[in-house]
């Protein structure tokens, strides 16, 4: 389903070169739940954004699904981000403007869908937020915002849904609905992968695994 | 993503940002109703030069006494001259010829007055002016040799001085004399107006001016290509009668139309120009605006070009969706832009200017230009901004406050 090998990333800063990740190489099922730890500045956020095909690895090979992501075009990336990966954000990324029916509906636009409006309320409908459709994200709280921001990567139907510190600016009992919502969906099948500094967090997950320096150092399984 | 689907996220977002986006309407706004207004204005312009030139006669020579201060003795064109220039034996070219005199005047009917222009003429000035009686009768060669009192009124002057009422039969006062209203002429526009006063030249002459001579004598060719040979006519005809030596400078100067055409058509050229240059200078200050005003958008839309991007929008999408916004705001500013300006050109009617009348004529190609004008501008001005959107990196975007 997702296989990294030997990744590594470089910021080349001029003086001095960071090795924010340094040849990691980890494969993951489908429908796995797996939680990425560390310390910050570790290569948390860099390891989700080369999984999530915002980024592009200094060496190494990236295959999503059997496809090469390395030999991927800009706009190839971006059908990819699209139909085979959702994202999920610490700060939510709703676009202010829209409704939260009309945010859910983005990624089909993109797509070039039909009958949009009917599959975004039901991906709400879904995510147990339909009555906060017509909403404006300034209208609803952080949980519910979070909700619909799942829901809007739900919508496309992914292979992989990216989760970077999704419960980061949210409350304990939140935090925790928002960590069930991402369980059912790898009960759907789908491989789910949140960034956290939580023990409590990492506890929902089947396998977690620690970062530091940009090396795994450490790999749990419950 | 289709096109459609790009329009609409532009409209959401013009919509969503109603005050900037009217800000930045408002140069194009400006813009193309100045360009509109102003060709508009020429073009009335050009019209009523067109008119003018018409009514002026296309194969009409005008005679004056020269101007020229090198000329020590200038001879008055006289009655005389007029009548020689009809004698066929030595003007075969010329099919008709009418002196004129003129000036400035009050006319009064009851408490109505008004200053015109007051024009003494003889009857053949009808077959070198276009002249269209409207009411009544033109004056005579019986009121011509019998000095009638009586007028003609252009279409404007019977208008001021007599509203609803039927100027026919009617007296009026001219400097002083009392007259009688015989005819009103139909309008006729250009730059001569349609204020003005026709009496026969003698009554002119004995009544108002005083004296034997006339200001200017039109003629007319029989046809348009003799208009050489008539000038060469008139010359040795009027030079004999002024007693001009060899050699001698003409004291008096003919004016052809075809020459008076030219130099109105050169006039106009450049007229069209300035406007024209006018026109652009607000269009190009619209245009930097619209720029201005989409660069500071981008940047502050940058985390939303994050998001798009990081679900799926290609770079195709996201440039067409600035350019798409871009050219919806001008062409918007360039319809509000053109309604103003069809606004302003009803509301201003016919400008009078003098004895000048002039009117915007709008035109479906200066409202089709106007609008492609309008929606260029913006897609040029909409590029540059458009590119730094959709070259924009997904992750720093993400991070962008
Ligand atoms: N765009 C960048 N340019 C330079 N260095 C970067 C950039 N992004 C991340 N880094 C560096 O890479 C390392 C890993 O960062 P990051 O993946 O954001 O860590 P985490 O998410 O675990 O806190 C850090 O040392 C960070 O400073
Ligand atoms: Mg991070």
């Amino acid at each position: 389903m997702i296989e990294l090998k030997n990744i590594t990333k470089i910021y080349d800063l001029g003086t001095v070169k960071v090795n924010a990740l340094d040849d990691i190489s980890l494969s993951c099922q489908k429908g796995e739940f797996i939680s990425i730890m560390g310390h910050s500045g570790s290569g948390k956020s860099t390891m989700m954004n080369i999984l999530g095909c915002l980024d592009k690895p200094t060496s190494g090979s990236y295959h999503i699904d059997g496809q090469d992501v390395a030999s991927m075009s800009d706009d190839a990336l971006a059908v990819m981000r699209n139909r085979k990966l959702g994202f999920v954000f610490q700060s939510y990324n709703l676009l202010p403007k829209l409704t939260a029916t009309a945010n859910v509906e983005l990624p089909l636009i993109y797509a070039g869908n039909k009958n949009r409006h009917q599959r975004a309320l039901d991906a709400l409908e879904s995510v147990d937020i339909a009555d906060r459709a017509s909403h404006h994200p300034s209208e609803m709280s952080g949980g519910e915002q979070q909700r619909v921001a799942v829901a809007r990567a739900l919508i496309n139907n992914p292979l992989v849904i990216l989760a970077d510190e999704p419960t980061g600016n949210l409350d304990t009992a939140t935090s925790h609905n928002i960590m069930m919502l991402l369980t059912e969906q790898c009960q759907k099948g789908i491989t789910v992968i949140v960034v956290t500094h939580e023990e409590d967090i990492a506890k929902y997950t089947q396998r977690t695994i620690y970062l530091r320096d940009g090396k795994i150092i450490e790999e749990k399984r419950r | 993503m289709s096109i459609w689907e790009s329009v609409k996220t532009a409209w959401q977002s013009i919509f969503s940002n109603k005050l900037r986006s009217s800000l930045t309407m408002l140069g194009i706004v400006i813009g193309v109703m100045a360009v509109v207004l102003l060709v508009s204005i020429g073009q009335g312009f050009q019209q009523s030069l067109t008119t003018t030139f018409n009514n002026m006669g296309a194969s009409a020579l005008y005679i004056s006494s020269s101007t020229d201060k090198t000329i020590t003795t200038v001879r008055p064109l006289t009655f005389e001259d007029a009548q020689a220039l009809e004698d066929k034996t030595v003007a075969p070219s010329i099919s008709a010829v009418s002196p004129t005199l003129g000036s400035r005047g009050s006319v009064s009917y009851g408490n109505n007055n008004v200053t015109i222009q007051i024009t003494g003429i003889t009857p053949a000035i009808t077959q070198i002016r276009n002249y269209q009686m409207e009411e009544g009768r033109f004056i005579t060669d019986q009121d011509t040799t019998a000095r009638n009192n009586v007028v003609v009124l252009g279409y404007q002057a019977a208008l001021d001085l007599f509203g609803s009422e039927s100027p026919i039969g009617k007296s009026l006062r001219v400097s002083g004399s009392k007259f009688q209203v015989v005819g009103t002429m139909q309008k006729m526009g250009g730059f001569g107006g349609d204020s003005y006063l026709l009496m026969p030249l003698t009554t002119m002459q004995s009544k108002i001016t005083g004296g034997n001579n006339v200001q200017q004598i039109a003629v007319k060719a029989a046809s348009p290509e003799l208009v050489d040979a008539v000038i060469a006519e008139i010359t040795s005809v009027i030079r004999a009668r002024h007693y001009i030596r060899t050699g001698g400078a003409d004291d008096f100067t003919i004016q052809d139309m075809r020459e008076t055409l030219n130099s109105m058509q050169q006039t106009m050229a450049t007229f069209s120009i300035f406007l024209g240059a006018v026109g652009a200078i607000s269009l190009l200050v619209g245009g930097i605006g619209i720029m201005n005003i989409m660069l500071v958008s981008v940047s502050e839309r940058t985390r939303e070009v994050g998001i798009r991007k990081a679900i799926g929008a290609k770079r195709r999408d996201i440039l067409l969706q600035f350019l798409i916004e871009a050219a919806a705001l001008s062409l918007t500013g360039g319809l509000i832009g053109l309604l103003l300006a069809l606004g302003g050109a009803s509301l201003m009617g016919n400008i009078s200017l003098g004895t000048m009348s002039l009117k915007a004529e709008i035109s479906a190609t200066i409202v089709i230009i106007a609008l492609s004008v309008s929606v260029g501008t913006g897609l040029i001005s909409g590029t540059y901004p458009a590119f730094m959107a959709a070259k924009l990196d997904p992750i720093e975007s993400l991070r962008h406050e």
